[in-house]
């Protein structure tokens, strides 16, 4: 028996096996059955395929229309054209190297597919290179690449509609999707970049990044030393981080929507030691920090400014490291964060204003009223809660968030003053409703069907176990004892009868 | 018990042919207690309080915040977590606090051990209809919540609602089979339904203060926090119910973190054996003191 059942399981095991390498040969196999040049083949120094050949062809300025079909060839784009697809273009990099260089100024490069770059982190393999300014890079779908737009010392770019897909690997041998590097007054827009690293800025100025949508990401999207740059519109979600802004001043964040960014750092948009910047009206939900602030505003030139942002069920709304000084937050929502406003450390929030003349913020945990009508609670908002101070001290106590011990503490903090931390801090004009928030297409489809469905399981199993023991009117075994005076007798002559 | 129905008397014929089996007696008894439990007072208290507190929980969070359109993000799901920590281990505690020793009291031991079952299949027969009766009243209690959530259009996630079902079972069970050892332990029932309530209060509430308190003072590594936390049954239903619907203990800070990057998948079988341990040893030392002792 023993014998029959790991001879079964060896063969089963060596299926599975069996089945798991077979995987990539099928592909293989398919890769080579294309009507093309063995990839094996193409020698490390480029050798001129047919895109190449049309290029060499080409006037300065002249329009390149390449026909649909598959090239396995390394592009190198050395004279101001423009490169357009008609129809699906596929550029295939053979798994080595970059797979199109741009080397001149004003090329536009639009519409093709290009996949499978090498993986060579040293190299930087990207499938699209420029070293040269004013470039287009247009429409583009980037699939399975190590770096993607890889724009190096090429200002007034633009990089638009793109989409970017990185190669799944382990996060730590990924590449940038998108990579600036001193590329002044580019405009990033609407590209979708997914699996990758990061969407990084490296000293460039005067940027404009809207509307792009980043997700499955390191950091969404990452400002190093980068100045003046409005980031507008975007979406970020189910990154590390989404937004990240590090040594940069004049930031403009606006209208973006960063959702369950999460993970060790999970950080919706964590500010570095960036000045004179103002994020506003961003939707901010579900991250593990909403907002985190080191060091900024790292001047006092400029208050930072926080306005009309909605920060909702985030584990923590805000952190502030005890460095941050100088901030403003004015007609915010902070809703339902577990902790809405978090100081790292002993730190203190006094630097920081959380209300500015008749403006404050929402609180959904705000317990006043308003009498007057006015739309400002009625008493300031001062947030001590107990446990929330002691999760800031010591923050592996966050293991008993949701439970019951939680709120005892909660309530012992409320009841006696005694053991009432000092208010983190003061806001002395709350609002009473939410600053309204442009966010209705966010919230999911609520799956009521699957809900209903589920629900309506729950019902029939508890209506069954109950149907069950109602039918069961005619057990055994009876529910009273027989009355003493019979006991024993009338029980047995019971059981034995009938 | 003559005007009792057909499949009775079929039953005594088999039992004259061959003596009934272990499962036939254990489920003979659970149907019983079963049909006992719900007709008493507990069971519809019960699932009355804990759908009536289910619904306002679900309501305060799916519709909080102000109504600016964001839900769905496992706020409804931590409520119910929270409720369902306070309110299942009472219901299972005293329930199987109450069973052996208020029958004894009632002298319906004295009935049930004069027919030809041993002690473990009475016991366990009690313990199987109890665990029946507790799901009919979590499944239902649970069920009106997802209706009236499904009905008002309020978004919560049905595998969360599924598996906070399964799990609160989970924990009824394990917190049954310590009521179970309470009620065999204890001579009066009311003495009984006391020590369960002492236990809740232990398992609920001092516990975690006395853990969060040694955290701070003796600056426990997290993984020392982990360990400790997963010998409360209550905490485990928690981090179970929290990974399942989440698929991540981050949102517990460090030590969820450590747990989730340390164990990974291997954590539903952590979580698993830890409640099964609080489900079998309990009834297994409650079968063996049974049996030993003189029950009456």
């Amino acid at each position: 028996m023993m014998w029959h059942v790991s001879i079964l399981s060896v063969g089963l095991t060596m299926l599975v096996c069996g089945a798991d390498l077979a995987q990539p040969s099928d592909d293989a196999h398919r890769e080579h059955a294309e009507p093309t040049a063995r990839v094996e083949s193409v020698p490390a120094v480029r050798e001129m395929g047919k895109i190449g050949a049309w290029i060499a062809a080409a006037e300065h300025g002249q329009t390149v229309v390449v026909p649909a079909g598959l090239y396995r060839e390394h592009v190198r784009i050395t004279k101001p054209i423009s490169l357009v697809a008609d129809g699906r273009v596929v550029i295939d990099g053979g798994g080595r190297g970059d797979i199109v260089e741009i080397t001149a100024p004003d090329v536009t490069l639009r519409g093709f597919t290009i996949r499978n770059t090498g993986i060579d982190l040293d190299r930087e393999n990207a499938a699209v290179r420029a070293v040269a300014p004013r470039v287009t890079i247009e429409s583009n779908t980037l699939e399975d690449v190590l770096f993607g737009i890889d724009l190096r010392e090429s200002p007034d770019s633009v990089v638009r509609g793109n989409v970017i897909g990185g190669k799944p690997l382990d996060i730590a041998r990924r590449g940038d999707g998108l990579r600036l590097w001193r590329c002044d007054r580019t405009l990033v827009e609407g590209n979708t970049i997914h699996d990758g690293r990061d969407a990084i800025l490296w000293y460039s100025t005067g940027v404009i990044v809207r509307r792009n949508v980043g997700h499955d990401c390191r950091y969404g999207l990452h400002l190093m030393f980068s100045d003046d740059v409005t980031i507008a519109d975007n979406q970020f979600t189910r990154n590390s981080v989404g937004i990240y802004l590090m040594y940069s001043t004049g930031v403009e964040l606006t209208g973006n929507r960063l959702i369950r960014n999460r993970g060790p750092s999970g950080y919706g948009i964590g500010l570095k030691e960036t000045d004179r910047f103002s994020v506003r009206n961003n939707l901010i939900v579900g991250n593990r920090t909403g907002v985190y602030i080191d060091g900024s505003p790292f001047t006092d030139r400029q208050p930072g400014e926080f306005t009309g942002n909605t920060l909702a069920y985030n584990d923590v709304g805000m952190m502030f490291l005890p460095s941050a000084r100088g901030n403003e937050l004015t007609e915010n929502n902070f809703i339902d964060n577990i902790d809405q406003i978090a100081v790292a450390g002993r730190g203190s929030l006094e630097a920081n204003r959380f209300w500015k003349g008749d403006r404050g913020n929402f609180w959904s945990d705000y317990t006043g009223y308003d009498a007057n009508a006015d739309g400002v609670g009625d008493f300031v908002h001062e947030s001590h809660t107990l446990f929330e101070n002691l999760m800031d001290r010591e923050p592996s106590l966050r293991l008993f968030l949701f439970s019951p011990a939680q709120q005892a503490i909660e309530f012992v903090g409320r009841a006696v003053p005694a053991v009432r931390p000092e208010p983190k801090f003061v806001d002395e004009v709350p609002l009473m409703r939410p600053v309204l928030v442009a966010c209705a297409d966010s919230a999911q489809p609520a799956p009521v069907v699957a809900l209903a469905a589920s629900a309506f399981g729950l019902i029939t199993l508890g209506g069954a176990v109950l149907a069950l023991s109602g039918a069961l009117g005619s057990a055994g075994l009876r529910s009273q004892p027989p009355r003493p005076s019979a006991s024993g007798v009338v029980a047995a002559a019971e059981e034995v009868d009938a | 018990m003559t005007t009792i129905a057909s499949w009775a008397p079929v039953e005594r014929k088999s039992a004259v042919a061959k003596p009934p089996s272990f499962a036939r007696n254990v489920l003979t008894v659970s149907r019983r207690e079963l049909r006992d439990a719900v007709r008493s007072r507990w069971f519809l208290l019960y699932t009355l309080a804990f759908a009536v507190l289910g619904l306002a929980v679900s309501f305060v969070s799916a519709a909080g915040g102000g109504g600016v359109g964001l839900s769905g993000f496992g706020r409804t799901t931590a409520g119910l977590i929270n409720l369902v920590l306070l309110v299942v281990p009472l219901m299972a505690l005293t329930a199987g606090s109450a069973s052996i020793a208020s029958d004894r009291e009632r002298g319906m031991l004295a009935y049930l051990l004069a027919q030809p079952l041993s002690r473990t299949e009475v016991l366990l027969g009690k313990y199987v209809g109890l665990a029946c009766s507790l799901l009919a009243s979590l499944s239902l209690g649970l069920g009106v919540c997802a209706g009236v959530l499904a009905w008002r259009g309020l978004a919560t996630h049905p595998a969360s609602v599924l598996w906070l079902a399964a799990l609160s079972f989970a924990l009824a069970l394990g917190m049954l089979s310590l009521g179970m050892l309470i009620s065999v332990l204890a001579r009066r029932a009311s003495v009984a339904v006391g020590t369960a309530i002492f236990v809740w209060l232990a398992l609920v509430f001092v516990t975690d203060l006395a853990i969060m308190a040694g955290a701070i003072a003796l600056r426990l590594r997290i993984e020392e926090l982990l360990a400790l936390s997963l010998a409360n049954p209550l905490q485990v239903f928690k981090m179970w119910s929290l990974h399942a619907v989440d698929a991540s203990l981050d949102v517990l800070g460090p030590a969820g973190l450590y747990a989730t990057e340390e164990f990974g998948r291997t954590l539903h079988a952590i979580f698993g054996a830890c409640l099964a341990v609080w489900i079998v040893l309990p009834l297994v030392v409650a079968s063996v003191v049974f049996s030993r002792r003189s029950p009456l």
